[in-house]
This record gives C-alpha cells, sequence and structure tokens, in this order.
C-alpha cells in the first residue's frame, strides 16, 4: 500500500471510530439535510489494487499492488438509488521476466503497463445515519490496457480494451453539507487481456481486476 | 605449406637459452612435453583460409580419424578402439569400506586393484589387465549390491566435421539466431559469465614447447619417421586473448595447468562462444565478453604423439565436468561425445552406458552449472544413439544441440523446414536425430553451399598444424602459431551457439540451469514437426527473444 493510501486508510479509520458516538437523532444532526430528488456529484478518486493475477505482477514489478488515480461523478437519487461513472488510471514501469516452475526471473529489460478502466456501476445508498452512509452497488467497465518494453517491436507492443465487471460495496462519510470521503472494496473482474501470452499464460493467470480498497472525495448533496 | 624458418630459428635460440630458467615451465609428470609458458613470439594470422581440404568425408579428414584410432592402438598395443584398456570405473556405495571394495574387485578380476581416487571423482579407478575385457569386468562389478555403477573408460571423441576455408561475410549462422537484436538488448555479451570448454584445450597462450616425436605408423601401416627433440612455437589465437578472459584452465590429458589446443577443435569451439567482437578484426563470437575456462578433455592426434598419459575417456571428461563445476562456471561447453546402446534411457548402468559422466551431469547441475552437449554427427552413419547427448534429455539444465543447416531462416523467414518443396528440410545431413535432441543451432553444411555453408572462426592454420596428413618424405614437426579463419561443420559447432545464448541468459538474470533450457526451448524457432521432434528438438534457438523474455500479457 502506498504511503498516501496508507494515510487515507488511516482518516477512514478515525472517522469510522468518530461515527458512532456521533450517531443521533438526524433531525438533531448539523449535518442533516434533507438530499435533493436528483444530485449530481463529483469526485476524485484514489485506490489500491491487490491484482488477481498476483504472480504475473510479481514477476514484472515484485508487487501484487498497484494505485489508480481517477475520478467520476455520481448520480445519487432521494431514494437511495446511484448511479457512479468513474474514469482512472495506473501506470507502472517494471521489467520483463521469465517464469519457470514457480520462480520469476527479472531480465531487467524495462516493461510499462498502463491500464485505464472506464466503470459504470449503480447501486444503493443506505440512508441510516446523517454521517455514515453505506452503499453497494455492482457494474460494467471497459478496461483499456497498454503494455510497451524497450527492444520491442510495435507489434510486440500491446494496445487492447476489454470489458470487465465489477461489485463494491463501502461507506460514505459525510464531512459537511456538501463533502463527503468514501471508502470502498470493489472487486473487477477483467477477462480477455492476460492469459494468453507473456507471464500470465506461463502462470494460468486470466484476469486482469482484483480487490481495490478505493477512496473518494465527493462534493455534493 | 609455407614455412617461417626465421621464426622457427629465433624460438629454437630462445628456448636454448632458457633451458635451464624456465619462466613457468610445466613438465608433465614423466612424460617428455616441456611447455615453457608465456614465451614465445605472437601469433600469426593468416586470414581466411582458402582451402577445403579438410572437406566432410574428405581423404584429410578420414585419415585423420583412423590415424587417431591408429596411435591409439599403437599406444596401447591393443585395438580396443571403444574404450581404453587397463582400467574400469567404479562408483561403490558409500557404506562400503576399503576392504570391502576390495573383495569385490576381487570377484570381478583377479588383476584388478584399486588406484588412489583421482581428483574431481566420485568414482574410483580400477586397474585391471590390459588384455582383459573391461565391459566384462565392469558387467561383473555392477551386478554386485554394493557397486552403484561400473562401465569401462569408453573413448570421447570431438564432434567436428572440420573444414578449412567474417561477420557480414561469412557468418550467417549468428544472424541466424537473431544474434545482433540480442546483443542490443545485452551489449555486455555475457562479461560476468564462465563458461568451460571441455575440449581438445584452447589456443590461450603463447609457450615454447619442447618435446622428442617418435616414429610411429599410419593407419595404413605407413612407417613414419622419428623427428627426435624439437622445439615447437605455441601461441594464443589473436582473437581469444583479452585481459582476465581466461579462468582456472586445467588439462586433463596431460595432468598439468596448461591445457594447450594441439587439434584446433577446442580453439574453434571457444572463438563460436567468444571470439573478440566488433574490432574490426576477423569474425565475431556469440558471447564475445564471456570469460573462457579451458578444460582439456579430450586428445588429439599430436597430443597421441607427444606420448600423453591419458587420453579423452569417460572417467576424464566426468572429473572434467566436475573441476569446471566446482571452478564457478556457469555453462559448460561439451562438444565430444560418443555411440552407445539405447536403452541408457531406461538402464544407464547398461553395457556401453556413460553413468560416470550422467552423475557428473548432475552433479555440475546441481553446482548451477548449465551444460550443453552435441548431439552427435553420425547420422548417414546408421544414426546411432550418442550416449551423452542423451544423457542431456533427462537432466533439466542440460540439453544436446543438433546442427541446421544454411537453409534455416530463423525467426523472421518463416521457414519452418518442414521437407516440402515449398519449406525444404534444413536438417544438417550429418545430425543425429532421436529422442533426445532438445535444441537446434547452426552447425553448418558444405552441401548446397560448398564454404559458404560453413561455421568459420580464428583456429590454427592446419597446413601447420596437420603434418601427419602429408607423405612421410614432407612429414615434420607441426607449429602452433601460424592462425587462419577456418570453417567447421558438425553438432560441435552448433553447441557452442547455445552455450553463447545460454551465458547471456544468466547474465540477462536467468540463474538455474533448468530455467535457462526452458527458455531456451520455449523461444526457439519451431522447425519440422509441430512441437518437439526428434530432428531439431524444441527448434533453433533465438537469441534476442530468449533474452527478452516475457511481458505480462505477451
Amino acid at each position: 500500500m502506498t504511503p498516501n493510501a496508507r494515510t487515507l486508510v488511516l482518516v477512514f479509520a478515525a472517522l469510522a471510530l468518530v461515527a458512532p458516538a456521533s450517531a443521533q437523532d438526524p433531525l438533531e444532526d448539523p449535518l442533516y439535510d434533507d438530499p435533493p430528488a436528483i444530485s449530481l456529484r463529483p469526485f476524485f478518486l484514489a485506490s489500491g489494487q491487490n491484482f488477481t493475477a498476483k504472480e504475473t505482477f510479481k514477476a514484472a514489478f515484485g508487487r501484487t499492488v498497484e494505485p489508480f488515480w481517477g475520478g467520476g461523478a455520481q448520480v445519487a437519487f432521494r431514494n437511495g438509488l446511484f448511479v457512479d461513472v468513474t474514469v482512472s488510471r495506473f501506470k507502472a514501469s517494471g521489467e520483463r521476466a521469465f517464469r519457470f516452475e514457480g520462480q520469476n526471473f527479472g531480465l531487467g529489460i524495462p516493461l510499462t503497463v498502463t491500464e485505464t478502466p472506464v466503470e459504470a456501476s449503480g447501486g444503493y445508498r443506505f440512508h441510516s445515519s446523517p454521517r455514515l452512509v453505506p452503499y453497494v452497488g455492482a457494474g460494467i467497465g471497459s478496461y483499456s490496457y497498454e503494455e510497451a518494453s524497450d527492444f520491442s517491436n510495435d507489434d510486440e507492443n500491446i494496445k487492447t480494451r476489454h470489458t470487465g465487471y465489477l461489485v463494491t460495496g463501502g461507506a460514505e462519510f459525510r464531512l459537511g453539507r456538501w463533502l463527503g470521503l468514501t471508502a470502498d472494496v470493489q472487486y473487477t473482474r477483467v477477462p480477455g487481456i492476460l492469459g494468453d501470452g507473456g507471464i500470465s499464460k506461463e502462470a494460468d493467470e486470466h484476469d486482469l481486476g482484483g480487490l481495490a480498497a478505493r477512496f473518494r472525495a465527493i462534493v455534493g448533496r | 605449406m609455407r614455412a617461417y624458418p626465421a621464426r622457427v630459428a629465433v624460438l629454437a635460440f630462445v628456448a636454448a637459452l632458457t633451458a635451464s630458467w624456465i619462466v613457468r615451465g610445466q613438465t608433465a609428470a614423466n612424460h617428455s612435453l616441456v611447455v615453457l609458458e608465456n614465451l614465445g613470439l605472437p601469433a600469426i594470422d593468416e586470414g581466411v583460409l582458402q582451402d577445403d581440404s579438410h572437406a566432410p568425408n574428405t581423404a584429410e579428414a578420414i585419415r585423420r580419424r583412423a590415424l587417431g584410432a591408429a596411435l591409439a592402438a599403437q599406444r596401447t598395443g591393443h585395438q580396443t578402439a571403444r574404450y581404453a584398456p587397463g582400467r574400469v570405473i567404479v562408483k561403490f556405495r558409500d557404506a562400503v569400506s576399503t576392504t570391502g571394495r576390495l573383495t569385490v574387485l576381487s570377484t570381478a578380476s583377479r588383476t584388478a586393484s584399486l588406484r588412489t581416487r583421482p581428483s574431481y571423482a566420485d568414482f574410483d579407478i580400477v586397474s585391471i589387465d590390459p588384455g582383459e575385457d573391461a565391459e566384462a569386468v565392469a558387467r561383473t562389478l555392477r551386478a554386485r549390491p554394493d557397486v552403484e555403477y561400473a562401465q569401462p573408460a569408453y573413448r570421447m571423441h570431438t564432434q567436428l566435421k572440420p573444414n578449412d576455408p567474417l561477420y557480414a561475410e561469412l557468418q550467417w549462422n549468428l544472424p541466424l539466431i537473431d544474434l545482433e537484436s540480442a546483443w542490443d538488448i545485452q551489449t555486455q555479451a555475457g562479461s560476468a559469465v564462465t563458461v568451460a570448454i571441455l575440449d581438445s584445450g584452447v589456443a590461450y597462450q603463447n609457450a615454447t614447447i619442447t618435446t622428442t616425436i617418435p616414429a610411429f605408423h599410419d593407419e595404413d601401416g605407413r612407417p613414419y619417421p622419428a623427428l627426435g627433440q624439437v622445439t615447437i612455437p605455441y601461441a594464443a589465437a589473436t582473437q581469444l586473448v583479452s585481459p582476465g578472459r581466461f579462468v582456472a584452465p586445467h588439462d586433463f590429458i596431460w595432468d598439468t595447468t596448461t591445457p594447450l589446443d594441439f587439434d584446433g577443435h577446442g580453439t574453434h569451439i571457444s572463438g563460436t562462444v567468444g571470439q573478440l567482437t566488433n574490432d574490426n578484426i576477423g569474425t565475431a563470437g556469440v558471447a564475445f565478453n564471456v570469460k573462457l575456462m579451458p578444460v582439456k578433455v579430450i586428445g588429439g592426434v599430436w597430443d597421441d604423439l607427444f606420448g600423453s598419459p591419458n587420453q579423452g575417456t569417460d572417467d576424464l571428461v566426468a572429473r572434467g565436468i566436475r573441476y569446471a563445476a566446482d571452478n564457478g562456471a556457469q555453462v559448460i561447453n561439451m562438444s565430444i561425445g560418443r555411440t552407445g546402446p539405447a536403452n541408457c534411457t531406461t538402464n544407464s548402468n547398461a553395457d556401453g552406458c556413460a553413468p560416470a559422466v550422467e552423475a557428473a551431469i548432475r552433479y555440475a547441475v546441481s553446482k548451477g552449472s548449465f551444460v550443453v552437449i552435441a548431439a552427435g554427427n553420425s547420422f548417414e552413419d546408421g544414426n546411432p544413439t550418442e550416449v551423452v547427448a542423451e544423457i542431456a534429455a533427462r537432466v533439466p539444465g542440460a540439453v544436446s544441440v543438433a546442427a541446421v543447416d544454411r537453409r534455416a531462416t530463423g525467426q523472421t523467414g518463416g521457414h519452418r523446414c518442414l521437407g516440402t518443396a515449398a519449406q525444404p528440410d534444413c536438417h544438417a545431413y550429418y545430425s543425429n536425430t532421436g529422442s533426445w535432441v532438445e535444441l537446434s543451432a547452426p552447425g553448418g553444411s558444405e552441401r548446397g553451399f560448398g564454404r559458404d555453408g560453413f561455421v568459420w572462426q580464428q583456429a590454427f592454420n592446419f597446413n601447420f598444424t596437420d603434418t601427419f596428413l602429408l607423405p612421410p618424405s614432407q612429414y615434420r614437426a607441426p607449429r602452433f602459431d601460424v592462425f587462419a579463419y577456418i570453417g567447421a561443420i558438425g553438432t560441435s559447432m552448433a553447441a557452442p551457439h547455445v552455450s553463447g545464448v545460454a551465458a547471456m541468459l544468466i547474465q540477462q538474470g536467468i540463474t538455474s540451469p533448468a530455467a535457462v533450457e526452458a527458455a531456451l526451448e520455449k523461444f526457439a524457432v519451431d522447425l519440422g514437426d509441430s512441437g518437439r521432434d526428434n530432428t531439431y528438438g524444441f527448434g533453433l534457438i533465438d537469441a534476442r527473444n530468449a533474452l527478452r523474455g516475457l511481458g505480462l500479457a505477451r
């Protein structure tokens, strides 16, 4: 987990501890605000994804968790339903490798991977407390994947896009009338990119998805 | 043949002056060869030798082989060409005491006695009467429960199909395995890796040799006169030597630490692995910055005539492999081999198998050495099983290498050598086929290409070394200081391509021998039948792709 992500986790953990103590009659809570029928809420995203293709990522980057940065918008309805559209990106540099009988051998040849998910999801927000709003959702994404390495011909580099699926669950912490922070866990499954070649084929790993801890700063009521 | 009388005179004078002042002289124990190391004039480089009198199966090539066999028989008094008479290689089980071992020996032969265990051996050498059938003695011994294996000291031979006749002009073989792209990836070209050349020695230093050459009869019984005491100039191959290049040299044929090549085979092989490159001179090598460890385990005709105490047999080769592994060789090139029975895979202790060599290869791989073995040149001679190469197929981390000729086009050519009119076979006509073949590399062929089909590296100008091929009246002492670029063909030439690429792979980061083998096989250009086949194994090695390895998705 990156230092930024770690800081965010600590902030949310502190908020989570405080929230129950503040749980009181919503009508008496200064943060309580009768939500509008439809609210458009832009957000900024930081996440750390633990990729399902662990061996593949370990071989190339020496780790399985990579940070994503992005943003998007949420349309929230008074009845609790919401729709999110998120665009994020991760870019990492590692090395090409060879894998044999479970052992990875780094070859020192620079390799850069860029993934750009465009995800649309919908779900439900539980207005159980003015400060803490749990939510669950599911959706679909289009995942752009680029892989390039030194000493490669153009046709040996990869630029592709595949569809994937996601489910998510977490909570929004209301910090004020117009600002919230969300923390959630999102599981994505992205078939069709890994597994047909490269280290992923050797490791028999076919999913570019993974389990992400996501943090969003969300603006709006 | 040209002569250099002035050089010889100078050398004789220098040798006389230093007769009592030996700089670092080595005399092989109890033998007539005196090597004054680092004493001698530099080599003469005669460029490309436009001479094809050493084409495969020419009279010269056949004579060289026959003469070697005849000399061996003359030295030993026995026509046991397949193995050295008078000894058996035995590995007793660990629990067997010395007394127990002697008891076991007495059951196998009245004349059997245990010699002092040689260095770099996990086996013992048992002396028997030279007239006894060593194979029968070995058979009796290995029937005993206290014996792990027993075998005669079978003779090994080089896998060269020698020929006599620079990068862009001659070396079709290096672009074929995509080396130019590989050198772009790894500019160091194996500088941190040591490759042992288990062969006939290497021309790696200057020396002056004094020896007595006796009379002999050639294979047809023609007498050749004794040359008496001679002083022979010896020089390092100009395109092999650079500072710090040679490490831990050892000579098991002469029991010294100066494995000088009196044949040319080992020097040619060393050139393919690591000829000095990009210096505007001569030919290129595959991993041109590797360190080379010359380990002499095979003798040539001159070693016989100089009276070498040992010949290239299984025990020496096994010790050579262990020596190389113990002294830090990460790659061991064995462009040597011998034929044997087809059942060693199921019973490595059967008659004619090489359990001592197999144990040594397994030991070397366990110590981190990748072992490369030539698959053999006997395809047109009945395609017998090559027992040493065949060992490689059952040891992950050791590979056997077949040869392709110039018809192969490599990764970019798209030619899979399917044996069809559109994609003709590119199997080198001499290269053995069999279930043990794992990889292919350029070995060359004169058929259809003439001299353009050879593998070219710097070696001795054979006109100055192979004087034993001349009629008796023209026969004279050799000199080993005149070099030329020599074309040769054979699986001997194919194997060092693999050794060189393996050295580069190890430098790139693939340090496990089994993984090196897996990488070479995975990235080979599949030739012939889809997947592994008995002609090309997993296919033609591809240096660039092997070195480049894998990305996440491609």
